[in-house]
Order: structure tokens, then C-alpha cells, then sequence
């Protein structure tokens, strides 16, 4: 879409037409005493000629400059690159690049969600003879990505990243809670704050009275509907009973804290799936061939900014040619 | 003092300022016939007019109306001098050496002199401007004031259109019925002409007519530039190329057309003088208006 632009480059002829037009306009003087010399042909007279060819010359450069922004140029300058996921063995990755060959190429680190995004919008920055090796845990898309070039992945799945949950209690049977958490498995941890923060996602209030205004987390776990008036016209789901509040969202069943094991997991489950979010699966090793049905990728930086600076710096050069010569 | 210059023309737009500089380096040799006005006989009072001589003031009579007047006397001088401007389009030629200076320009300083001069003399004078197809004409009279009118009229003209036709200047040659003297500047460029007819059917009326043929000096040399085309101004369509190859033909073709011009003029015993506009302003007036016989 963007390469259709190109075909607006004969809008440069346009100021070459101008400047050559007025010329011949002027050029015919008047003379009295011309009836004592022969007719000449009008066309000897059409001397290919222009009139300021400074300001022709920055026109056209900025005609030129303009469809070239808009066309969104790339220049493949970019050589074998290497993309490194965030928390993959760096040992293993530089093995692997090693084995590929490509030892020497630039390499890029990038959280492992972004990576496949990168290379899609940075696909045609690449030189048609580069190599394109991504390593590491990249997470599974629900589609398979299709790419106009061929990009290789390795996968390894990258060393859990300590992820931290942080809990405020506030309970008189804390140990009972705290006996819950004890239950979570996976990569996940719980850190129970003793004074709720801004990092506290989850809040234990199995008390009477009313928290504070200011008190805000993503989750609480409430024992005493008075707490919150919200919870009177609240939906229900069985026992348990969930309403939005302006403090987070709130839920409450009265025969918490879970008194065994079972229900604790039960809880923290439905915990990580409506609150955490599920872990993706890792994308298998695999080699993508270059696709013709690869979309155009979105515009990428570079030459447009170059482009767009020299634009402005040449507008303004035109008007003020054009002011100088007309004064 | 010496000769003005014609650069004087083209650096001024003050008419009488020109006419005044071009007339006091002549001396006074050129108006030789002056008849003074006061000693006489008297014949009326008119009201002081800028330009009056301030000695012709009834001083008495100021004294006792609080407004100056002049006295009038009566004048014998029945000669009446017409002065003829063509205002064609191609009187608009420029001097392709003395920047701002044209044909027209130096017509009107001629005549403008011509006109100071008939005003010192006492003689009646008016005006005949020819120009975009029309005759403007502005009747004889006499006095500074008239000066000024005439001066104003020549200001005023402007180079653009064509010669009036035949008919329309025949219509305004009625004044040719006392005998006058006809001043006419022209380039005589169109040769015959309406102007030229009506000019040779005066001189056959036994009035004295004395042209002033206006050329520049590039016309002269035949030395245009050949970098640009060149377009008639009297006519719309048609291109013209100048260069050394065609220089030769365009001074034949040039001289044959004067030579046309000046054997006509020889024939019907008409003056006429050729001056390049780029001459001194006086000098070329002292040849205009001297006698045929000699000084």
C-alpha cells in the first residue's frame, strides 16, 4: 500500500513545468523598428531555460522528500541478528548461536512476548542475505506467525522468574491464612506484607469493621459482609458471593478461611485464573520459511523521522526562496 | 551653461523643470521675435496666473482690490503654433543605452519647449495628442495658463494603440483655417499614414509644417541584442529575431523606408529632421526650429 506512492513521483514535474513556462512567457521584448526584420519561427525562440533553479531544485527535492515519507522507505542495512529472550541461559544461547554460525551476529534481547513482534516489524530492515536466529522461551501465540522471511527459533525454556504475590492480612486468625497460601505451588510465591502497599494485589479482611478509604488492592477476601455495604445487592455463586467496588474487586463467603486442603487450592486456583492470569505454553523449536501471504508490516522508525526532519527543514528553505523572490 | 543632456529626460518627471533647463541652455537667441507686452496699447485686465512676469502686475489696482492683475495688451501675432504628438504604441521604444529614456518622453520635452516658446512669444498655441485611435486635442490659446494646460496634456499622454484613423483626424485638422505653424514629433514609422497625409495636405495649405522624425541609437547601429525575440508592439502576432546575419537587412530595409519618408518631405518642401533621442535635447530643438533659409 505504502510502495503505491511511489507512482505520485511525476508530481515533480509539475514545478519543472512551471519554471520552464514562465520563462518563455517573458521573454519576447518589444520593438519598434521590428517590422524591417524578417518573421522568425516562434519555436527558435523556446530556449529550454529556467527561472530560479535554486528554488526549482529545493521544490522538487521537497516533492520528492514528501512522496518518500509517505511511500515509508526501508533501507535493509541490518546484518545477521541474533534475538535473546529476557531470562534465557546466556551459556545456552551463545552455544546455540555458535552452532548456527552466527557467533559474531548483533545481538538483541527482548522480553520473550515482544520477540516475534520485533521481528515482524523489523523484517524488511534485514539484508536479503541475513540470517534471522531467535533463542529462548517465547510464548505461544493462538495462530502461527508467518514472517516474508525465513526465521529460525530455538527454544529452551527459560529459568521461572521469581514471581512474588504480595498479601496483606488482616485477620485475627492469621495463621489460619497463612496456612492457605502455604498450599499455592508453581513458579508463584506469596510475600505477606505486614502494612498494605502499593505492590499488595491481594487483601485478607476478616474483620467487622469497615477498612480505611484509602486501602486498595485488585482482590479481597472478606468473612464479614459489613463491612463492604456493596456486597447487600452482590451476585452470587454458590456460596460465594462477588461484587466491584471502587477499593477492588471484592469477595466474600462466610465459611472462609478453608478449612482444608482442597478447598484452599480450590480458592488459590480460582485466584491464579481470574486474577494472575494463565502461564503460556512455550513455542516448540521450529524453523518459519519465508511466506508471500506475510503481511506488509507496520511502518518502522528510521528513515521516516530522517525524512520527515528534511522535510521541514526544506519547506521552510522553499518559502523562504519564494518570499525572497518576489520582494 | 552647458547642453542638458537627455539623461535629464529620463531622470525627471517634471515637464516644465526639463522644458526650463533645456530653454536656459539655448540663451536667448531662439526667441529672437518676443513682442513685450506692457508698453503696449492696453486692452484689458486678467487675473494674475503663475508664470506672469511680476513687473506686467497692475500694482495700483492691487492696492486697491487686494488681488494682483495683470495688464493685457493687445498682440498682432496671428500665427498660431499646433503642436502634434504621436502616442502610438511604438512611440514607447526605449533607448537601449540611456536607461528610462523613450521616444515619447523625448517627443513631449520637445514640444514642451516648442510651447514654452510660443507662450514667451505671445503666439497662440494647442495641442493634438494622437494616440490608441483617438485625437485628443486641446484648442489655441494664449497665456501661462494655457502653458500649463498643455504641459499637463503632454504629461498625460501615454504610448499605447495606433494612429486615429483618416476620418478621425480629419475631423480635427478644422483649426487649419488661419495660418499656423505645425510642430509635429513622431517616429514616422508608419510613412504613408493617416498622420502623414493629413500632415503633407496641411503643408499643401500653406502652413508651415516641420516634423521631427524620433529614432534611438541602437536603430542607428542596428545593434540590438540577439539573446532575446522581439514582438512588434503594433502588432499582436509575429516573432522577431535579431543577429549579426540579419543585421545588413534590417539597416537596408530601415534606410530605404527613411529615404522614402525624407523624398516625400523633400518634394511637398516640408521640414524634416531626424535626431536620435540619445542627443543633446537643445541642440536638436536649435535644428528643429531653425529657418529652412538658414540661422
Amino acid at each position: 500500500m505504502n510502495l503505491l506512492w511511489w507512482f505520485a513521483l511525476p508530481v515533480v514535474l509539475l514545478p519543472i513545468w512551471w519554471h520552464r513556462r514562465k520563462r518563455i512567457e517573458n521573454k519576447a521584448e518589444l520593438m519598434a523598428t521590428a517590422r524591417f526584420l524578417p518573421r522568425a519561427e516562434p519555436r527558435q525562440t523556446r530556449v529550454w531555460r529556467w527561472s530560479d533553479p535554486l528554488l526549482l531544485l529545493v521544490r522538487c527535492l521537497l516533492l520528492a522528500c514528501l512522496i518518500a515519507w509517505l511511500a515509508n522507505p526501508v533501507f535493509p542495512q541490518r546484518g545477521d541478528t541474533v534475538i535473546v529472550t529476557q531470562g534465557a541461559d546466556a551459556a545456552w544461547a551463545a552455544r546455540q548461536a555458535a552452532d548456527a554460525g552466527l557467533a559474531q551476529a548483533e545481538r538483541i534481547t527482548l522480553p520473550g512476548a515482544q520477540a516475534l513482534n520485533w521481528v515482524h516489524a523489523h523484517q524488511r530492515e534485514l539484508r536479503p542475505d541475513a540470517r534471522l536466529l531467535v533463542l529462548g522461551d517465547v510464548p505461544m501465540r493462538a495462530s502461527r506467525p508467518v514472517f516474508g522471511r525465513q526465521v529460525e527459533l530455538r527454544a529452551h525454556a527459560a529459568k521461572p522468574a521469581n514471581l512474588e504475590h504480595h498479601v496483606f492480612i488482616a485477620s485475627e486468625r492469621a495463621a489460619e491464612w497463612r496456612r492457605m497460601f502455604t498450599a499455592l505451588d508453581g513458579p508463584e510465591n506469596v510475600v505477606v506484607d505486614a502494612a498494605p502497599g502499593a505492590a499488595t494485589s491481594l487483601i485478607v479482611w476478616d474483620r467487622p469493621a469497615a477498612p480505611p478509604a484509602s486501602m486498595k488492592a485488585s482482590l479481597w477476601l472478606v468473612t464479614d459482609p459489613a463491612a463492604f455495604p456493596e456486597l447487600a445487592k452482590a451476585a452470587s455463586l454458590g456460596a460465594l458471593r462477588y461484587a466491584a467496588t471502587t477499593r477492588g474487586r471484592v469477595w466474600y463467603n462466610a465459611a472462609w478461611p478453608p478449612r482444608d486442603a482442597d478447598s484452599a487450592r480450590r480458592l488459590l486456583d480460582d485466584w491464579q485464573q481470574l486474577h494472575v492470569g494463565p502461564r503460556p505454553y512455550m513455542l516448540q523449536s521450529q524453523v518459519f520459511a519465508a511466506s508471500k501471504e506475510a503481511r506488509a508490516p507496520a511502518p518502522s522508525g528510521g528513515l521516516r523521522d530522517i525524512l520527515l526532519i528534511a522535510l521541514v527543514a526544506l519547506f521552510v528553505l522553499e518559502r523562504s526562496l519564494a518570499h525572497v523572490r518576489r520582494r | 551653461m552647458a547642453l542638458v543632456s537627455s539623461a535629464l529626460i529620463a531622470h525627471t518627471t517634471k515637464l516644465d523643470l526639463v522644458i526650463r533647463h533645456v530653454l536656459a541652455g539655448l540663451g536667448h537667441g531662439i526667441h529672437a521675435g518676443r513682442e513685450r507686452g506692457a508698453g503696449v496699447e492696453f486692452s484689458e485686465y486678467r487675473a494674475y496666473a503663475p508664470g506672469d512676469e511680476w513687473r506686467r502686475v497692475d500694482w495700483k489696482l492691487a492696492a486697491r482690490a487686494d488681488r494682483y492683475f495683470v495688464r493685457e495688451a493687445e498682440r498682432d501675432s496671428h500665427v498660431a503654433v499646433w503642436l502634434v504628438l504621436d502616442a502610438s504604441a511604438s512611440m514607447a521604444e526605449p533607448s537601449r543605452s540611456v536607461e528610462g529614456l523613450d521616444k515619447l518622453s523625448y517627443a513631449r520635452t520637445q514640444l514642451g519647449c516648442v510651447a514654452a516658446i510660443a507662450q514667451r512669444q505671445g503666439d497662440a498655441f494647442g495641442l493634438l495628442v494622437l494616440g490608441d485611435g483617438k485625437a485628443a486635442f486641446t484648442p489655441a490659446a494664449r497665456g501661462p495658463r494655457q502653458l500649463q494646460r498643455v504641459l499637463a496634456q503632454l504629461s498625460k499622454a501615454r504610448a499605447g494603440g495606433a494612429l486615429p484613423d483618416a476620418t478621425t483626424l480629419k475631423a480635427s485638422l478644422h483649426f487649419a483655417v488661419s495660418p499656423s505653424a505645425v510642430y509635429a514629433a513622431s517616429d514616422l514609422l508608419d510613412w504613408p499614414s493617416p498622420l502623414s497625409q493629413a500632415l503633407l495636405r496641411l503643408r499643401q495649405m500653406r502652413h508651415d509644417v516641420r516634423v521631427l522624425g524620433l529614432q534611438t541609437q541602437a536603430e542607428i547601429d542596428a545593434s540590438f541584442s540577439d539573446a532575446q525575440s522581439y514582438r512588434d508592439p503594433e502588432q499582436d502576432e509575429g516573432v522577431f529575431r535579431f543577429g549579426a546575419d540579419l543585421k545588413d537587412g534590417y539597416r537596408r530595409n530601415r534606410e530605404a523606408h527613411f529615404a522614402g519618408v525624407a523624398a516625400q518631405a523633400r518634394k511637398n518642401d516640408m521640414p524634416l529632421l531626424l535626431a536620435a533621442i540619445e542627443q543633446a535635447p537643445g541642440e536638436v530643438l536649435r535644428r528643429w526650429l531653425r529657418r529652412p533659409g538658414g540661422r
